[in-house]
């Protein structure tokens, strides 16, 4: 699974701490999900959606590995 | 109760169980109960006389409690990957502490053989020596998942 939360955030001017807080996990979570480390849940995904105000396949999406 | 309320209502019952956490403070509570268990444990090795096993045993415990607390001690910011990582560590210290319940006996039988010469005998690990390992495992292996997240 990769993602563009990095580019979302850059779009929204969100720095990690704020986008963190908004959703409510650490920093180090944010920094996580953006390099691919981490998954998160369906439910962080949503509500990551809810702020950025896009659908979550619009910045989540399948690689190769997954299929 | 019907069957399925009956399965309902247990099964919340475990999920309770399953995210009991106690707060963040009690860490610094674990590593003060687990400090001050092993200064007194130097302290009853080298500067008290006489039969003091009992104490030995009382202070087992005693830094066994202060460790687990550590262990289920919330974090300043618990969030799903911290979950995560936790439940990591728990399965990698459950497997180490298997590993090390078998090997070890053997490694202190073959090293107390060399050492001695002979007439050594096959002596299980006890309670104490396995727990204090699974919780040491736990919680280096929790903080350095936490560390490299």
């Amino acid at each position: 699974m990769e993602n563009t939360i990095k580019v979302q955030r850059a779009i929204h001017n969100f720095t990690q701490e704020e986008l963190a807080q908004r959703i409510g996990v650490s920093r180090q979570t944010i920094n996580s999900i953006e390099a691919n480390r981490y998954v998160p849940s369906t439910v962080l995904a949503l509500k990551l959606s809810e702020v950025f105000g896009i659908p979550v396949n619009a910045f989540f999406s399948l690689t190769a590995n997954d299929r | 109760m019907n069957k399925e309320s009956f399965i309902d209502c247990e099964r919340k019952r475990l999920n309770k169980i399953l995210a009991f956490r106690l707060p963040h403070s009690w860490l610094y509570i674990g590593g003060i109960i687990a400090g001050v268990s092993i200064i007194l444990m130097f302290v009853r090795a080298f500067a008290l006389d006489g039969d003091t096993q009992g104490l030995r045993h009382v202070l087992q415990k005693t830094l066994l409690v202060g460790l687990l607390l550590m262990s289920i001690a919330k974090d300043k910011q618990e969030d799903e990957m911290l979950v995560q990582l936790r439940a990591q560590s728990y399965m990698m210290a459950f497997i180490v502490g298997v590993v090390y319940a078998l090997v070890m006996p053997y490694v202190d039988f073959g090293v107390s053989s060399v050492v001695h010469q002979g007439g050594e005998v096959l002596k299980d690990l006890g309670d104490f020596q396995v727990l204090l390992f699974m919780l040491m495992i736990q919680l280096l292996f929790y903080h350095n998942l936490k560390r490299f997240r």
